[in-house]
């Protein structure tokens, strides 16, 4: 059983007289440890998937499962202690805390959790060490550049032990230079750490580090079926986990 | 997450002091207005108001204008339930509300010493009682004039020694300075040997008031001048009447700035509720559930109209308990003092208001649409 399942997911959006409906009856399955990278035009839906997923946002229909959990059918205060429990999300804009140094910013997961103070530090301790910032610990948001601040957030992401982590465009406002090092650094946690990774993003660079890429256009899946491990472009297979398609090919880029 | 809260205030010191500052203006004025409805309360309310009479010239209002012969206090020990009469001279510097009204009271020492809840925190017994010019003052009075043991204090006609400094546990008695009668009543221009402007008659524990007052003008009527006895804590509310129609009006003021407080305090956690709603979204997109969002909004409320209310009940008690303020007309005063009460109901008030002012913001912050919040530039 895959770790994220969605089945016939749906979700539309008014705006004005029009109706748009970036997700039609997407099926997905995500199994443990992947890395699944998602991209698209802008406004097909991408970020609306991973709002659906993260249960932020709730589909017009369909299923969608976590780890044996139906998380459209929970309430707003029981999502909350799901994501507490199960979900990192690591934001475009970093999206800190700017009153919280970045120790208190990466320990606030934590202290929806039941643990000790001690279990807290160690936690936060290891997740700054795994981004590297442990001697930015004091610093606050405003204090940190770009590339740290996101980094701070990846901590933030993973310091509850999530089962999944998405990932809003998180090379989105970096630099080229940080952010491959923020490329790295999520490869590591998915590799190193086997952290199941939900990435959406525009940067295709961003996309090839991931063990699977998705592309959504006009509200179906195409996955590459190229080499995964060398990162060539390769070709998108139409329809893969969008239950009821036939299988076709089509070029990217 | 009371980390996040006291810091989020922090960050924004200008508008949180500003609100605290205004908290504590309002809940200043709220228990003023508070300690002069009970001061009045306390005049008008209670043993010494409703277990002793004040008998009074008929028809006349201002000390100064009853005149009632000083043997009538025989005359009123013969009706039972009479436990002992007091004849009192009055004299006051101005029989109109004026907030700095001083009022002589001449009597006997010696009854004043055995009758009175009075307490010498200066001076002795001894020297007032012997000397003929010897006053003792109360404390709000010691405090307003800055008199002390020795000094020679005049107003008007009158020139007094201060024998004593007096406590007491009647608020009002300490707006007082007590002189033996015979050195009231012979003082220049009072011109009241043989008179007083009052009796004031203490009852025993089986007697009822209305009708021991009923009998003393029964009896009096036959006298050279017709009298009125009423109870009181009735004489003085009759004789404060158009101040406690005053006071009556300040309650409102006192309702006016607990709104005020709310309105503040409601303002400055909409703003920062406003400004911060992607925060909110965030917090709840890392685990935090939308009752806990409340809560912190409704701390950050409560923090700021407590801080506020508490610092301002805490000045306006320490004030009152300085200031020995008191308003007074016709010879009776309501003194403005600090009580335990007051202060409780200050903090009481501040956490209520300040949860109230947290309400609908709080909603907000819980109920905010994650995904489009977290849209918000």
């Amino acid at each position: 059983m895959a770790l994220v399942e969605l089945r016939g997911v749906s979700k539309s959006f008014r705006k004005g007289d029009e109706t748009i409906t970036p997700l039609d009856d997407i099926d997905l399955d995500i199994d443990a440890g992947d890395f699944v990278s998602l991209m698209g035009p802008s406004g097909t839906g991408k970020s609306t998937l991973l709002n659906l997923v993260s249960g932020i946002d709730r589909p017009d229909s369909g299923t969608i499962t976590v780890d044996g959990t139906e998380v459209t059918k929970l309430s707003r205060s029981k999502l909350a202690d799901w994501r507490a429990a199960n979900l990192g999300y690591i934001f475009q804009t970093h999206n800190l805390i700017p009153v919280l140094t970045a120790y208190e910013n990466v320990e606030l997961p934590t202290l929806l959790l039941n643990l000790s103070s001690t279990q807290r530090r160690q936690r936060v301790e290891l997740a700054l060490e795994a981004v590297g910032l442990s001697d930015r610990a004091d610093h606050y948001p405003r204090q940190l550049s770009g590339g740290q601040e996101q980094r701070v957030g990846i901590a933030r992401a993973i310091v509850a032990h999530p089962k999944v982590v998405v990932a809003d465009e998180p090379t989105g406002s970096l630099d080229t230079e940080t952010s491959e090092q923020v490329q790295v650094l999520l490869q590591r946690l998915n590799k190193e750490l086997d952290i199941t990774l939900l990435m959406v993003t525009h940067d295709r660079d961003a996309a090839s580090i991931a063990s699977r890429q998705l592309m959504l256009d006009r509200g179906k899946f195409l996955e590459r079926g190229g080499d995964k491990e060398s990162g060539s472009l390769g070709e998108w297979e139409v329809g893969v986990g969008n239950a009821g398609d036939s299988v076709a090919i089509k070029k990217f880029g | 997450m009371f980390t996040y809260v006291l810091k989020t205030l922090w960050r924004h010191r200008t508008r949180t002091l500003l609100t605290v500052t205004g908290a504590a203006v309002a809940m200043f004025v709220f228990c003023f207005v508070g300690s002069v409805q009970e001061g009045l309360q306390r005049l008008t309310t209670g043993s010494d108001a409703d277990r002793s009479l004040i008998v009074f010239q008929e028809n006349r209002f201002c000390p100064t204008t009853s005149r009632l012969p000083e043997d009538y206090s025989r005359k009123i020990k013969e009706i039972p339930g009479v436990r002992d009469v007091m004849p009192i001279q009055v004299w006051t510097n101005n029989c109109r509300a004026s907030l700095d009204i001083v009022v002589f009271n001449g009597a006997d020492p010696q009854q004043i010493k055995s009758t009175r809840p009075l307490t010498l925190t200066a001076g002795d017994w001894h020297a007032f009682s012997t000397q003929r010019d010897a006053a003792i003052v109360g404390r709000n009075v010691a405090q307003r004039r800055g008199l002390k043991t020795g000094d020679q204090f005049s107003i008007g006609d009158i020139s007094v020694k201060v024998a004593g400094v007096f406590q007491s546990t009647v608020p009002s008695e300490e707006n007082l300075i007590y002189t033996s009668l015979a050195f009231l009543q012979y003082t220049r221009g009072l011109d009241a040997a043989g008179l007083v402007t009052q009796h004031e008659v203490l009852l025993t524990d089986d007697a009822d008031p209305d009708r021991v007052a009923s009998e003393i003008d029964a009896k009096l009527r036959a006298g050279s001048v017709a009298t009125k006895t009423r109870r009181k804590g009735a004489f003085q509310a009759s004789t404060l009447s158009d101040l406690v129609d005053l006071i009556g009006f300040a309650h409102w003021l006192g309702y006016a700035c607990v709104g005020l407080v709310l309105s503040l305090v409601a303002t400055t956690t909409v703003m920062s509720v406003q400004d911060r709603i992607k925060e909110y979204a965030v917090l709840q997109t890392i685990g935090v559930r939308p009752l806990r969002a409340m809560r912190l909004v409704l701390t950050e409320s409560t923090i700021l109209c407590l801080v506020g209310g508490i610092a301002g009940t805490a000045l306006a008690m320490a004030a009152l308990a300085i200031g020995g303020f008191a308003i007074g007309a016709e010879g009776a005063t309501i003194a403005f003092r600090p009580s335990i009460g007051l202060a409780l109901t200050g903090a009481l008030v501040s956490l209520a208001v300040g949860i109230a002012a947290g309400l609908a913001p709080a909603i907000q912050a819980g109920t905010v649409p994650i995904v489009n919040a977290l849209r918000q530039a």
